[in-house]
């Protein structure tokens, strides 16, 4: 204890060093709290355990061939399947292309969504103004604020893929886990569109059990395995984790890169701290001369750079608490905004942050701390400076 | 007859570089006695150093004996060498070497660490080792902040602290300009006459050597003069200092 304010005063003996040092574990604890937020979001469940039992059915070929409408009723009587709704991605476009006037646009089937989805709650309007209006719109609670909507507002999707406009009234708000989105009744687009009748893009199941959810997968693409339409069923989990990995591969290029710009940074800042202990060679071969033995020195300077890289942990921690609500607000109003959901601050995230920079500070005080109690005294003492 | 506190028996010191075998002491035998002032002196390179390293046991011989009172230093653990330096000698060198991030009164509060003495006690102490080297109004300042007679004089503070029976010196003078430096040499004399202290002192400077009471003169690793100044206090003197360390 007697020992804390040498320590201290070390640590702090060249001050921009020392905080260019700090900065340097900050960073790469960053990137480390960052990215592994994003990847556990990516396994979190935002469904509150409810997308366990979902199950999504879509073409075999991509989510953008449509299949029968008539498999419904077949998939329906499965054993195991509670319910099926139909879920078909519009797209189309709302005032231009920008990206921040990009949200997901649905036709779907109104009553069994709400039965199927049912953790998400209406917290404006009734659902029945919805559910009986056939050109009524559900639409999540961000986006309502995002434009300033009413219900009873009026707005246009122009479409593209399919070349319809539809002229959608606001009836009720829905908070879930992606507030983004725009749902209205399937028929809105094949009335104006007859050709795409009895198209669906996917089916989403609910069933009975966890066990049923297990099974079903594989009884519903053996089905179908042999019609024009093959099927690829997955869980939801599965279904949005291949959503964001469409999206360019994410998931492994984002940990490639990270992981590589975080282990230059920390090798930066371990060769910093390897630098100011051998600058202090004759400093340690004084204290010895004082009498202090090997063991008081290198616990003196592994306790230096530990608490440097607590330090910079401690910061890094201080920040990322900060910067973590404006990053997930950011990527809640984005297209990501499904797996943003998921972004919480896990514990266990930070632990391996403050753990691997706790490492790093280990190892890059425990080397110069060895080399420099191995040295005999009178070479310490010769060097000068 | 005093009785010896510093017993050399024909120690051998040696560097192997490679293949070359560098002989620095050459079977040197010396004694020093409880209280003596001793100036070590020969040419550059002629193990001067090396042997006040031996002395202050922070380097071990090849071969031969090193006893300072009853602990035979050549034979210790280094744990326990360690220990032993902590309570019974004080280095002070050539460049001072205080830790430059710490002030005059935690510098000498350094080696005050290591032994068992309260916070307070500790305090006390410190501030009479800076006191003895009239230093008591500089107690908060850094190293950079003061002289470098001053940075010298903590540093005996420092090597006086755990108040040890030896102290070694290398070349204490040797970075000082003169004034600084006979400041140095009245107190080590002060640390000898009043306070007791053996002290072996590495110096260039005859006039550092004439303030001791006794020269040895080193050279190629072997002794090469003894002298002993006449009469129980008196000085070696600079002509005879000067004559010796022209190798007369
Ligand atoms: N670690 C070492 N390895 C090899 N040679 C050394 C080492 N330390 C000292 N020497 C050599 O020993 C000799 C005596 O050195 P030293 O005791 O420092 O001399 P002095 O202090 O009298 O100038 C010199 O020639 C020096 O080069
Ligand atoms: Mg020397």
């Amino acid at each position: 204890m007697k020992f804390v304010p040498y320590v201290f005063r070390s640590l702090f003996r060249k001050k921009t060093r020392s905080i260019l040092t700090i900065a340097s574990i900050v960073l790469p604890f960053f990137v480390i709290c960052v990215l592994g937020t994003l990847l556990m979001a990516l396994d979190a469940d935002t469904s509150g355990g409810k997308g366990m039992y979902r199950l999504v059915v879509r073409h075999k070929v991509s989510l953008g061939n449509a299949i029968p409408e008539a498999y419904r009723e077949r998939i329906a009587q499965l054993p195991g399947v509670k319910d099926v709704t139909i879920l078909n991605w519009f797209g189309g476009q709302y005032r231009d292309n920008r990206p921040e006037n990009m949200f997901a646009r649905f036709g779907c089937e109104p009553e069994s969504l709400l039965r199927i989805f049912d953790e998400v709650t209406i917290v404006e309007g009734k659902a029945a103004d919805w559910t009986s209006d056939r050109s009524g719109a559900l639409v999540g609670e961000r986006l309502m604020k995002r434009y300033g909507w009413k219900i009873g507002d009026k707005f246009v999707l122009k479409g593209d893929i399919f070349p319809i406009n539809l002229e959608l009234t606001v009836r009720a708000v829905f908070r879930g886990s992606d507030e983004t989105g725009v749902y209205f009744d399937r028929k809105a687009v094949e009335e104006g569109l007859p050709l795409v009748k009895g198209q669906v893009g996917t089916f989403w199941i609910k069933a009975e059990s966890a066990d049923a959810a297990q099974r079903l997968p594989r009884a519903v693409d053996a089905m179908f395995e042999n019609s024009s339409a093959p099927t690829k069923t997955e869980t939801e989990k599965e279904f949005q984790n291949g959503f964001v990995s469409m999206l360019g591969n994410v998931k492994a290029v984002v940990t490639g890169i990270s992981t590589a710009i975080a282990l230059v940074i920390l090798l930066i800042s371990a060769n910093t701290m390897a630098m100011a202990a051998r600058e202090r060679v004759t400093e340690i071969a004084v204290l010895r001369t004082l009498g202090f033995g090997k063991p008081l020195i290198l616990t003196l300077i592994l306790a230096e750079s530990l608490l440097l890289s607590a330090t910079g942990a401690f910061v890094g921690l201080g920040l990322f608490r900060i910067a973590f609500p404006v990053l997930k607000e950011g990527l809640l109003n984005s297209p990501m905004a499904g797996f943003a959901a998921g972004m919480q601050l896990f514990p266990e995230v930070l632990m391996t942050g403050v753990g691997i920079t706790l490492l790093v500070g280990l190892v890059a005080g425990i080397v110069p701390a060895i080399r420099s109690a191995q040295r005999s005294i009178p070479d310490g003492l010769r060097q000068v400076g | 007859m005093a009785e010896p506190l510093i017993r050399i028996e024909n120690v051998v010191k040696q560097y192997t570089r490679d293949t070359q075998v560098l002989t620095v002491l050459d079977g040197l035998s010396l004694e020093v006695d409880k209280g003596e002032f001793v100036a070590l002196m020969g040419p550059s390179g002629s193990g001067k150093t090396t042997l006040l390293n031996l002395i202050a046991g922070i380097d071990r011989p090849t071969s031969g004996r090193i006893l300072v009172g009853a602990d035979e230093v050549s034979s210790m653990s280094e744990g326990a060498l360690a220990k032993w330096r902590s309570e019974n000698v004080g280095f002070i060198f050539q460049l001072y070497n205080l830790v430059p991030v710490l002030t005059a009164f935690e510098n000498v509060e350094l080696p005050l660490l290591l032994t068992r003495l309260s916070k307070a006690e500790r305090k006390k102490q410190a501030e009479t080792a800076l006191a003895v080297v009239a230093l008591s109004d500089r107690l908060d300042h850094y190293p950079r902040q003061l002289s470098g007679g001053q940075e010298q004089r903590v540093a005996i503070a420092r090597a006086i602290a755990t108040d040890p029976a030896l102290l070694v010196a290398d070349e204490p003078t040797g970075d000082l300009d003169s004034k600084s430096g006979e400041e140095i040499l009245v107190l080590l004399e002060r640390l000898h006459s009043e306070f007791g202290k053996t002290i072996v002192m590495v110096t260039h400077d005859p006039k550092a050597a004439a303030r001791a009471h006794r020269l040895v003169h080193l050279d190629k690793g072997v002794l090469k003069e003894d002298v002993r100044a006449k009469g129980e206090k008196g000085e070696i003197g600079v002509a005879a200092a000067a004559a010796i360390a022209a190798g007369k």
